[in-house]
């Protein structure tokens, strides 16, 4: 998110050659904009922020640029409403102060600066993206669906532009605000492609096994050659230990699409639970050697020849597992 | 927004992965569906007047960790007459916007809090008498008779300075820790502890876990850092990001002080992790006892006995440090059981939001399998999970599981209904064959009633022959669930005495035998979150009125059966003596 946000301020320009600025200030504004931030910070600091917007402004943005936007808000806030209406200054501190709010984690703060700045650049993906992302995180899925849809040029409230919320949201960790936009967007084209995937996808996250399997099955009914439907069948069988079922679906997937490497883990999985060790070793390979930065192939490859009497090459897994970066915390 | 996007990615993996293990045990005969479920859950703290609350940081948010982690509680038998006392911890609050701890009028400190049971289903406060009065960010608590003057002693853990508290016998505790060598110059964050006999010489040695380093004066306010966002939303920082610490181990040297052998030991050597609650037990069937550490955000450790008075982390070959697909996990609390019946202790580990807690099957040999999504709990993901049990609550002879719950961010609920502050104390009935059924919402208003909870101590404490609860609330007294089970299931509850292992018989495993089936129990010193359990060894008969075989694995490395033995009762098993000059 951020190196998003210092895409976005790149369209706005520099207030170098503002004819008022003072020499010092001009220094600063050129240390920002050769990415020395905190030397920036360092040679403002000798001017009086309180008297000068145009100090408090820069001192801001290097705050900002620095790494440290929780610093940047307060001097921005001061300045923003003394600049000039419509400069290119206060358009960048009205920018920078909603970006140093959101990234602050003052997410609903951030919204109304950064309202204000897509008045100034409607066609921003990143700003349309950004203040979706932000309405979403403070509970108001309509207006993150009308930005999210000016961003991938959808109707925001068609079929596609519930879809698409759905799946930003789902990617920022709202999967019960993606839930009802999924749910909308069935009602409104129950063809969708994707649609009812992501809903069997929650399904299976909140562990409701049977409906992530109706669910599943009707997203093949519309897409009969979506390969990771059939992996999350694949997924869903096996956690109703329905291991028959679940290798059928998982080597469809494969067969589909054979470079991904989720199903063959799935499927060494099903085979060890079924005791066919040897067919189970076989897919763990395979998905290592698809995937070797995969966490978990490697990770149930070990732990499949511990249990097999191994341990020596069971060690070599399990120390290339851990070294892998994964998921799981707090 | 790194720590929004790393929940995101943990949502993926979790919706991605397959949780799929198959249970190779014979399944429970029965033709048609499980008979209703007989345990009500009736808090009833307020009448039996365990009315202190636990004071724990802020009530609507929570500025720094030091204030969400809560603490222990206990039910042990302080005074020896036969009925569970309990001790319920507490934290302190920081003044409103300060750094520092608030300054409450004299006498009216929060402070841990001793109840004598008064064997008439009420309690007596005697905090005072016992000399258990303190005020500081208690953790957690372990038990043990580390003197083997047939008296439970107890250490607590603090952020701070960490307490051992010796019991006089006369209804009071000294504080030893100093007389111990236990003191430190230096304020550290004490999690989880355990007494244990690593060395087999009948002497109870204590293991201290450390959650992390951590400064208040110079700790991020919410949302004013990487590690410092959930879900979007400003909270408290950490623990990711946090500096981490090394557990300790010190031997009892048989005069009343312990040395630090952490070092030496190897348990100082496992590095990177933020440590939580502990078990000591023999895990991987040796006959010596082995360590696991539950740890958040972090590998597990298991540290392995390896019978010279060093221990290896095999957490990993051993299946038990990560999730099933090898992802690190927040671990907090963790039960031991034979959810199996097959004699060999399971383990069960307590997680955030958005996980599910592991159940590690012992398949023996020190090889454990991760069967949580294959057993059924995968149906609830919304709490953050800590104190837990493995418990038979409605003596059919199948332990089933119990967790309570609450959110370490109170202020989020108001954002995110879905992720409440309060929550229930799940219970999931076990169905035999691997699987289990939530039967929350049918197990009574002491389950369903939710509270921001943290410890929770199993036992029972009415002596009515099923398992009760001991709940530590977040600013709040406590919550005394008793289990009005409601059939006629038969009981036996086991206490030993010890003569070669340690007089409290802590480390010991007890397995009981009834109608061919083999139940395994630990006696812990510690275990749940943060929390000491009853140590007389519970075991639902079903319909048998009594045990064919108890077989006792003392922590001595002796093993002792008995045969035949009445249920609906406590029976007392003592180790025999060592003959004479056998050692």
């Amino acid at each position: 998110m951020r190196a998003l946000a210092l895409a976005l301020l790149m369209p706005l320009g520099l207030a170098q050659n503002t004819p008022e600025a003072s020499g010092l200030l001009a220094e600063a504004r050129a240390l920002i904009d050769a990415g020395k931030p905190a030397a920036a910070v360092e040679k403002l600091r000798v001017l009086d922020a309180a008297a000068d917007p145009r100090v408090a402004y820069l001192l801001g943005v290097a705050y900002y640029h620095s790494g440290d936007p929780a610093r940047a808000i307060e001097p921005l806030a001061a300045a923003a409403p003394k600049l000039a209406p419509g400069s290119l200054e206060r358009r960048e501190a009205v920018q920078v102060l909603g970006l140093a709010h959101y990234l602050a984690g003052h997410v609903a703060e951030s919204i109304p600066f950064l309202e204000q700045t897509r008045e100034a650049m409607p066609d921003s993906i990143e700003l349309a993206q950004t203040l979706a992302t932000a309405y979403a995180q403070t509970g108001q899925p309509a207006k993150a669906r009308e930005s999210w849809a000016r961003a991938f040029q959808v109707a925001p409230d068609s079929a596609a532009g519930h879809l698409l919320a759905a799946q930003m949201m789902i990617r920022v960790g709202l999967e019960e605000m993606a839930e009802a936009e999924l749910k909308q967007a069935v009602a409104k084209d129950p063809r969708l492609p994707r649609a009812h995937l992501l809903l069997g996808q929650t399904a299976l996250f909140r562990g409701r096994l049977d409906e992530a399997v109706a669910l599943l099955k009707a997203e093949l009914g519309v897409s009969p050659g979506e390969a990771m439907a059939f992996h999350l069948l694949g997924d869903a069988y096996s956690r109703q230990l329905k291991w028959d079922e679940a290798v059928v679906a998982l080597q469809k997937s494969i067969w589909i699409n054979p470079y991904f490497s989720g199903p063959y883990i799935l499927l060494g999985r099903a085979y060890l639970k079924k005791g066919d060790t040897a067919a189970a070793e076989g897919m763990l390979r395979q998905a290592v050697q698809y995937d070797p930065n995969n966490k978990a192939a490697h990770y149930l490859l070990g732990q499949l020849l511990q249990q097999t009497g191994r341990p020596d090459e069971a060690r070599k897994e399990l120390e290339t597992a851990e070294r892998l970066p994964g998921a799981g915390e707090r | 927004m790194t720590a929004t996007l790393a929940r995101a990615r943990t949502a993926a993996v979790l919706a991605a992965a397959a949780g799929v293990v198959f249970i190779a045990v014979a399944p429970r005969a029965r033709s048609a569906g499980p008979p209703p479920w007989p345990v009500t859950f009736v808090d009833v703290a307020e009448r039996a007047g365990l009315h202190f609350p636990s004071i724990y940081g802020g009530l609507e948010q929570k500025r720094f960790i030091i204030e969400t982690n809560g603490a222990g509680a206990a039910l042990f038998d302080y005074d020896g007459d036969g009925w569970l006392d309990a001790l319920v911890l507490s934290g302190t609050r920081l003044g409103e916007g300060t750094r520092t701890e608030l300054s409450w009028p004299a006498g009216q400190e929060p402070t841990n809090r001793l109840y004598r049971n008064n064997r008439d289903g009420t309690f007596a406060d005697v905090t005072e008498a016992a000399g258990l009065r303190r005020t500081g960010w208690a953790s957690s608590v372990c038990a043990g008779d580390y003197d083997n003057d047939g008296r439970l002693d107890l250490f607590v853990t603090y952020f701070g300075h960490d307490v051992l508290y010796r019991n006089r016998g006369d209804g009071s505790f000294e504080d030893a820790t100093a007389r111990a060598g236990l003191g430190s110059t230096d304020a550290r964050w004490g999690s989880g502890c355990a007494f244990v006999d690593y060395d087999r010489d009948g002497r109870l040695d204590l293991f201290v876990a450390r959650y992390l380093s951590f400064d208040l004066a110079s700790a991020p306010e919410p949302g004013k850092g990487a590690n410092c966002v959930w879900k979007g939303i400003p909270v408290n920082c950490g623990p990711k990001g946090l500096p981490t610490d090394t557990n300790l181990l010190f031997h009892n040297e048989g005069n009343g002080a312990f040395r630090d052998v952490s070092a030496a030991s190897g348990v100082a050597r496992v590095a990177g992790r933020y440590s939580m609650t502990a078990a000591a037990a023999d895990f991987d069937g040796d006959a010596w006892p082995d360590i696991y550490v539950a740890c958040d955000s972090t590998a597990s450790i298991l540290y392995r006995n390896n019978h010279d008075g060093t221990f290896t982390d095999t957490a990993v070959l051993s299946g038990v440090a990560y999730g099933e697909f090898g992802a690190a996990q927040a671990g907090m609390g963790l039960a031991t059981g034979d959810y199996d019946r097959d004699g060999r202790i399971d383990l069960l580990k307590t997680h955030f939001a958005d996980d599910v807690p592991a159940l590690y099957r012992n398949l023996g040999g020190g090889l454990f399998e991760e069967a949580s999504v294959a057993a059924g709990l995968g149906v609830l993901n919304r709490y953050v999970e800590w104190g837990a049990g493995m418990p038979d609550l409605d003596n059919d002879g199948w332990a089933d599981l119990v967790y309570v719950t609450g959110n370490v961010y109170p202020e989020i609920e108001r954002h995110l209904p879905q992720y409440p502050h309060r929550g229930p104390r799940v219970v999931f009935r076990n169905l035999g064959g691997g699987r289990f059924e939530d039967v929350t919402a049918r197990s009574g208003p002491g389950a369903t009633v939710p509270h921001s909870s943290r410890g929770a101590a199993f036992g029972d404490f009415d002596n009515d022959g099923d398992v009760d609860l001991l709940v530590m609330n977040m600013n709040e007294p406590p919550s005394l669930l008793r289990n009005d089970y409601a059939g006629g299931n038969g009981w036996i509850e086991v206490k030993l005495v010890g003569s070669r292992s340690n007089r409290a018989g802590v480390g010991a495993t007890v397995v009981a035998t009834v109608g061919g089936w083999k139940q395994a129990r630990t006696v812990l010193s510690q275990s749940s979150y943060y929390s000491h359990d009853d140590l007389r060894a519970h075991f639902g008969l079903g319909p048998a009125s009594s045990v064919d075989m108890i077989e006792v694995l003392w922590p001595s490395g002796f093993r002792q059966v008995v045969k035949d033995v009445a249920g609906r009762r406590v029976v007392t098993i003592e180790e025999p003596p060592e003959p004479a000059g056998a050692k």
